[in-house]
């Protein structure tokens, strides 16, 4: 068998700093061979980045790795800074995340793929030379324009930008790369090229490449063998394949069952109560016990090791011969179709847009898109980045003046919120609400949650008295009142914010990608519970989302925006099925885990089954 | 964020790299006519703010209080004929914004009149003692940059040990304690006590000049280099902090490399773009130094004007520390837009 | 990462972590050495051994002995029973320079940052205007050739401070503006001012407590210049600035007539600054402003 490229054995990252220690990673090992793309899956607070930081020996100050490390069989965690300076981006690179902040914004891009090159004396190369090497290597990442060599990052797109970042990484020919969430914050499009490209990187280079994402279905897609990260604690490994198709830990099932599936609508998706808890408290037991649905006495004993289940594959659940026939079962389950409802068109939408047009300075965010929202429907916008979705949905909640067009909310004339009489003004300021994007700075900090519902009741004229039940309503308990936003976690403050949004008993509410800043497992019991309070309490939606799954999920018909254009729109079921415009084929096709071949497939065993 | 350039403030320019800036710029001008554009709205922008100073500075005649032509006459009393005659030399009969119109003119070619103390023509006094001043201030400013900037930069680089404890302690002392208190310190010290330098005087030849001035310069100094140190030291961190720094270090880049090309580069953009407001520290120290040192300068001529109601005296001095304050602002800016690319293209920094 | 180098300069500084639970040494002390300073500028003449204004020409120019602490002056005044009772002027009117300042800023601050318009083009143009003019030349300018003494180049000083505190509110505003959950509050239909102040302004509050002590510290040292070279308190009062310039006639014989006003100056202002940074941290850490 090759000597691995790269071992990791024991990875255990500390925080020393300040009074409360903290393990970010408790205990890691990983096995990288020439060739192979592995990929680390994990939620936040797993410690996948971190993971890779300490590798390299990048941790930021105030964190400790123990454990070992070793590079083509030489250790190198505990190397002194000049050997180290060697190995980092000469043997192993790294590529970060957000390719907005990666390159420093006064440097050329040419001269960050450039500036550590040397020639065969270690002397640094003429200023041809390095013109040419900077236009070979920016073409080897599918940048065929000479002239971005001498661009700054500002002047290119993400995705540019991110391969420029990538040609940087690979400027001194490494053997390992490690991409850490490196199509994150990107759009799915560009996602499914920046992938790609790394994969011919890898097979040109003949490189080791470690993958750390939090998107399973990218992982399943890209990777030979993944590992399944869980609070600092690796609990499965094995070749994707495999584990995609029998996952041998309640995480990894529970991680699979909770993804919003892209081809079928279901009644309810399954998810995994409670959320993520930090390593300390889970440290003297198996770290998914808190939330596991087998959960009995042997795994709050002590943590389980990580022992071989099968070929190839390993497992960190001490229960898995007893249940592991269950969790088959589980995987195997078809959740319950939702029924196509037949909801029958309102006389009168609810929301009536037509014509909107809005421009920022010289860009144009929307041109000319109308739209409908019919009484308790959910309708999805769906775009990318630039799409002009966000803005769209500003202009109906009146954040936002369209330059031109009309729109109608709840037969309320919006598009000048400003022209209207204060007691028209407060009649569409409750029709319409909002839940946003990041559950992080929805919520005013300084305030408890009791003090903000509170405020949200008291515009609606119902008593304070009704944030218990309210916060009941959101699947929280009423004692969370007296607390403050810090100390709740990502979902829970997504829930009042949601919890503030009904408050005031409005008709329609506006969810601006609700759920894409959550972890997949707490994301599915978000769409529940919005799905819920829509048949409880008679809601619409306008569901904004650039994740196809998801509008799969909570939608019933769909426009498909581009460049602030409405390019199609229709039943959800057949937009995504059977996409008319080339644009909205394209998006289908970029969702990772999503072939065409698949698509059909799975249209076809529907019909068979006797509709959806 | 809209790229757009407004009639604004170079300090205004905000450098958050936000996420929602994710569209190419796609309508950025060519780089030359960008830079040119930022210039000329700098300009017409300083210019403005010229021109209300000036007309603050004239007004002062007139809100002093007293009769403005008793006042040019000085304390002595006159007859009523020479008050008429007076009153018509200086234009006082006329309507405040011709008055202001003939003022701003002659200002225009550094003629403010005749100082009411030494009846002397303003700008020979002026120039007479600008020469001082503007050593001094060139002095402290040397030493503050020479010593402030690589102390705010090691300070930054050790974030937390000792060196940076005690450089924040250095620029909070330095914050507090003002320039005269500082300078009446060191003349005790140094001069008195010690009899390094000079108690008086402010020499001949630069080497003289340099003896007699080393303990107002230092002096004033001190407080500058804190407001520099904590400057510095800020920027540096805050440089120190971003992404590209990790990526430089992953690609391997040596920590010299990314101290000085990365870091530094980046942190050069709030220094310099602070460099207006330190000088008006600067300014503001170097008249108490003056005092303190009794030393011939226009600061301390400033001080003198203003105790003796010399008001054609304090219009040109007040006048032409603006201008030069101005023209050094003037200066950062066009040295923030060879900095930051991002200005030439006509992006507001996002 | 801001690039607002003039922003940088007046905001309070962060050290980095420190440890929450306890207090450390040198802001004990700050805390205790103001204390005094507090009480003194109520208490002092009643403190204060000999009577402050009481003048002894035979007793002039004297150096410290066991009855005059600190020596005399030259009109033969008690130097130490001046320091203490000095530190009146050093509280009130710096206290209202900093109050007043904050005051017209936040408002003007606030205001600007979160509707712009006409408020924010005043707050903007005024700070350029600022930057072309330090606040202690104005002061010295306006208030020599007007006159009107102490409480005049106070009220100068709570005019020139006010645009630097509301251009640093203005910055932060604008941060808080775009969030949303400053955003939902304008959705529910909040009226402007309630969100404003009940909204954004309570996530400002670390940035302006810690500058009003700042504010406070800058206006001492900026009074005290102007006493120093004559403008502001009447000749005689009591007044640290003061007692600077007349210690130069007696800086061969008794360094102690400066050593005195001037280490009181100094103590003072840097424990105020000290206490400014120190509350910044203690508040921002709470989770508030990041």
């Amino acid at each position: 068998m090759t000597e691995p490229l790269l071992e990791i054995d024991g990875l255990r990252i500390e925080s020393r700093a300040g009074n409360e220690p903290r393990t970010i990673v408790g205990d890691m090992s990983l096995r990288l061979a020439a060739g192979e793309t592995i990929g680390i899956v994990g939620e936040s607070g797993s410690g996948k980045s971190m993971t890779a930081r300490a590798v390299l020996g990048l941790l930021p100050p105030g964190l400790v790795a123990s454990g070992t490390v070793a590079y083509q069989g030489r250790q190198i965690l505990e190397l002194p800074e000049g050997r180290l300076r060697q190995i980092r981006g000469g043997e192993i690179s790294l590529v970060l995340q957000d390719p907005f902040t990666m390159l420093n914004p006064l440097r050329r891009c040419g001269r960050h793929v450039v500036e550590l090159l040397r020639d065969e004396t270690g002397g640094r190369l003429s200023r041809a030379a390095r013109r040419t090497e900077a236009v070979r290597r920016l073409a080897e990442v599918g940048i065929d324009d000479p002239g971005v060599v001498d661009r700054y990052p500002f002047q290119l797109s993400g995705g540019m930008r991110q391969r420029v970042g990538l040609a940087a990484a690979l400027a001194r020919d490494p053997r390992v790369l490690i991409a850490d969430e490196p199509s994150t914050a990107l759009d799915v499009t560009t996602q499914k090229e920046i992938l790609a490209l790394l994969k011919r990187l890898q097979a040109a280079r003949g490189m080791g490449v470690v993958l750390i994402t939090h998107d399973l279905r990218v992982a399943f897609e890209n990777c030979d063998r993944i590992y399944v990260l869980y609070a600092g604690a690796l609990v499965e490994v094995g070749p994707s394949v495999d584990v995609e198709a029998q996952p041998l830990h309640p995480y990894t099932l529970g991680l699979l069952l909770s993804e919003p599936p892209l081809d079928h609508k279901v009644l309810e998706l399954p998810s995994i109560p409670g959320s993520v808890p930090r390593h300390e408290q889970v440290a003297d037991r198996c770290v998914f016990s808190t939330r596991c649905p087998w959960v009995e006495d042997i795994c709050t004993a002590a943590p389980p090791p990580l022992l071989a289940a099968a070929p190839g594959r390993a497992s960190a659940c001490v229960r898995l011969g007893e249940i592991r026939s269950e969790i088959t079962a589980r995987r195997a389950t078809r959740v319950a179709p939702a029924p196509l409802l037949a909801r029958p068109p309102s006389a009168v939408p609810l929301i009536s847009a037509r014509d909107v047009a809005k421009r920022f300075g010289s860009v144009v965010a929307l041109d000319g898109v109308s739209m409908e929202l019919g009484e308790g429907e959910s309708v999805g916008i769906v775009g990318e980045s630039g799409s002009g979705k966000t803005t769209l949905a500003r202009c109906l909640l009146g954040l936002e003046r369209p330059d031109d067009g009309e729109i109608v909310v709840a037969g309320i004339r919006a598009e000048n919120i400003a022209a209207l009489d204060t007691a028209t003004r407060r009649r569409l300021r409750q029709a319409i609400q909002i839940v946003f994007q990041d559950p992080y700075s929805s919520l005013n900090p300084v305030r408890t949650i009791g003090a903000a519902l509170g405020e949200a009741l008291a515009v609606a004229g119902r008593p304070a008295s009704g944030v218990g039940a309210l916060l009941n309503q959101v699947g929280l308990p009423a004692e969370y009142q007296a607390r403050k936003p810090a100390a709740l976690s990502g979902g829970e403050r997504q829930r009042v914010a949601i919890a503030r949004a009904i408050a005031v008993q409005p008709k329609v509410i506006v969810c601006d990608e609700p759920v894409s800043a959550l972890d997949v497992s707490v994301q599915a019991q978000i769409l529940n519970l919005l799905a819920r309070l829509r048949d409880q309490l008679g809601l619409s939606y306008v569901f904004i989302t650039h994740d196809l799954a998801v509008a799969r999920q909570a939608t019933d018909r769909v426009y498909v925006l581009y460049r602030g254009e409405l390019v199609e729109s229709g039943p959800v079921d057949d937009v995504l099925d059977r996409p008319a415009h080339a644009y909205t084929r394209r998006l289908v096709e970029s969702v990772p885990g999503a072939p065409k071949a698949r698509l059909a497939e799975a249209a076809e065993q529907l019909t068979m089954e006797g509709g959806s | 964020m809209q790229p757009s350039l407004k009639l604004s403030s170079v300090a205004d320019l905000f450098g958050t790299q936000s996420q929602s800036s994710r569209r190419p710029t796609s309508s950025w001008l060519n780089p030359a006519r960008g830079a040119l554009l930022f210039a000329a709205k700098r300009l017409l922008g300083l210019a403005a703010v010229l021109l209300v100073i000036s007309f603050g500075t004239f007004s002062l005649l007139t809100i002093a209080p007293g009769d403005p032509a008793q006042l040019l006459l000085g304390t002595r009393q006159q007859s009523p004929a020479v008050i008429h005659a007076v009153r018509h030399e200086y234009h006082l009969d006329r309507p405040f914004l011709v008055q202001y119109g003939i003022w701003l003119q002659h200002a225009v070619h550094f003629d403010f009149g005749r100082s009411i103390r030494t009846q002397d023509p303003v700008w020979s006094d002026i120039s007479s003692r600008l020469g001082l001043s503007l050593f001094l201030g060139i002095y402290a400013t040397l030493i503050t940059v020479l010593v402030g900037v690589p102390l705010g930069v090691v300070a930054a680089v050790r974030q937390r040990k000792l060196v940076d404890r005690g450089v924040v302690a250095l620029s909070v002392v330095g914050v507090s304690t003002p320039a005269f208190a500082s300078g009446v310190a060191f003349l005790y010290l140094f001069a008195v006590r010690f009899g390094w330098f000079p108690v008086f005087g402010a020499g001949n030849g630069v080497v003289g000049r340099l003896y007699h001035l080393a303990l107002p310069a230092v002096a004033l100094s001190l407080t500058v280099m804190a407001l520099v140190l904590k400057l510095t030291r800020a920027a540096v961190i805050g440089a120190l902090e971003q992404d590209y720094i990790v990526f430089a270090r992953a690609r391997g880049l040596s920590e010299r490399a990314v101290l000085s090309a990365y870091a530094l580069r980046n942190a050069a953009i709030p220094i310099v773009t602070a460099a207006g407001a330190v000088l008006g520290a600067l300014i503001a120290g170097a008249v108490l130094v003056e005092v303190a040192f009794t030393l011939p300068g226009t600061g301390s001529l400033l001080v003198e004007s203003v105790e003796a109601k010399d008001v054609p005296m304090v219009q040109g001095l007040t006048a032409t520390i603006a201008v030069v304050i101005v023209a050094v602002n003037l200066l950062t800016d066009l040295a923030y837009l060879a900095l930051d690319p991002r200005m030439r293209f006509g992006v507001g920094a996002a | 990462m801001s690039t607002d180098g003039a922003a940088i300069i007046v905001a309070p500084t962060r050290v980095g972590r420190r440890s929450r639970r306890r207090v450390p040494i040198p802001i004990v002390l700050a805390l205790l050495f103001l204390a005094v300073v507090v009480f003194l500028a109520f208490f002092g003449s009643a403190v204060a051994p000999i009577n402050p204004k009481t003048q002894n020409l035979n007793a002039s120019q004297l150096n410290p002995s066991s009855h005059f602490w600190l020596g005399t002056d030259l009109l033969g005044r008690d130097i130490f029973s001046r320091v203490l009772v000095g530190s009146r002027t050093a509280m009130l009117g710096p206290i209202i320079v900093a109050l007043g300042a904050m005051l017209i800023g936040n408002t003007f601050g606030l205001i600007a940052g979160y509707r712009g318009g006409a408020a924010d083009t005043v707050v903007m143009r005024a700070v350029d205007l600022m930057y072309a003019l330090p606040p202690l030349l104005i002061a010295i300018v306006v208030g020599g050739i007007v006159g009107g003494g102490y409480w005049a180049a106070v009220a100068i000083l709570v005019v020139l401070f006010s645009p630097y505190d509301a251009r640093l509110i203005r910055g932060a505003t604008l941060e808080q503006r775009d969030r949303p959950y400053v955003e939902a509050a304008r959705t529910l239909g909040l009226p402007t001012r309630r969100i404003m102040v009940r909204h954004v302004w309570p996530n400002l509050l670390p940035l302006v407590v810690a500058n009003t002590f700042l504010n406070f510290a800058f206006a001492l040292v900026t009074l005290a210049g102007l006493s120093f070279i004559g403008i502001g308190v009447p000749p005689g009062t009591p007044d640290w600035g003061q007692m600077l310039a007349d210690s130069r006639t007696l800086i061969f014989t008794n360094p102690w007539a400066a050593l005195g006003p001037g280490g009181a100056l100094v103590l003072t202002a840097v424990s105020m600054n000290l206490v400014g940074d120190w509350i910044y941290e203690l508040l921002s850490d709470r989770g508030r402003l990041r």
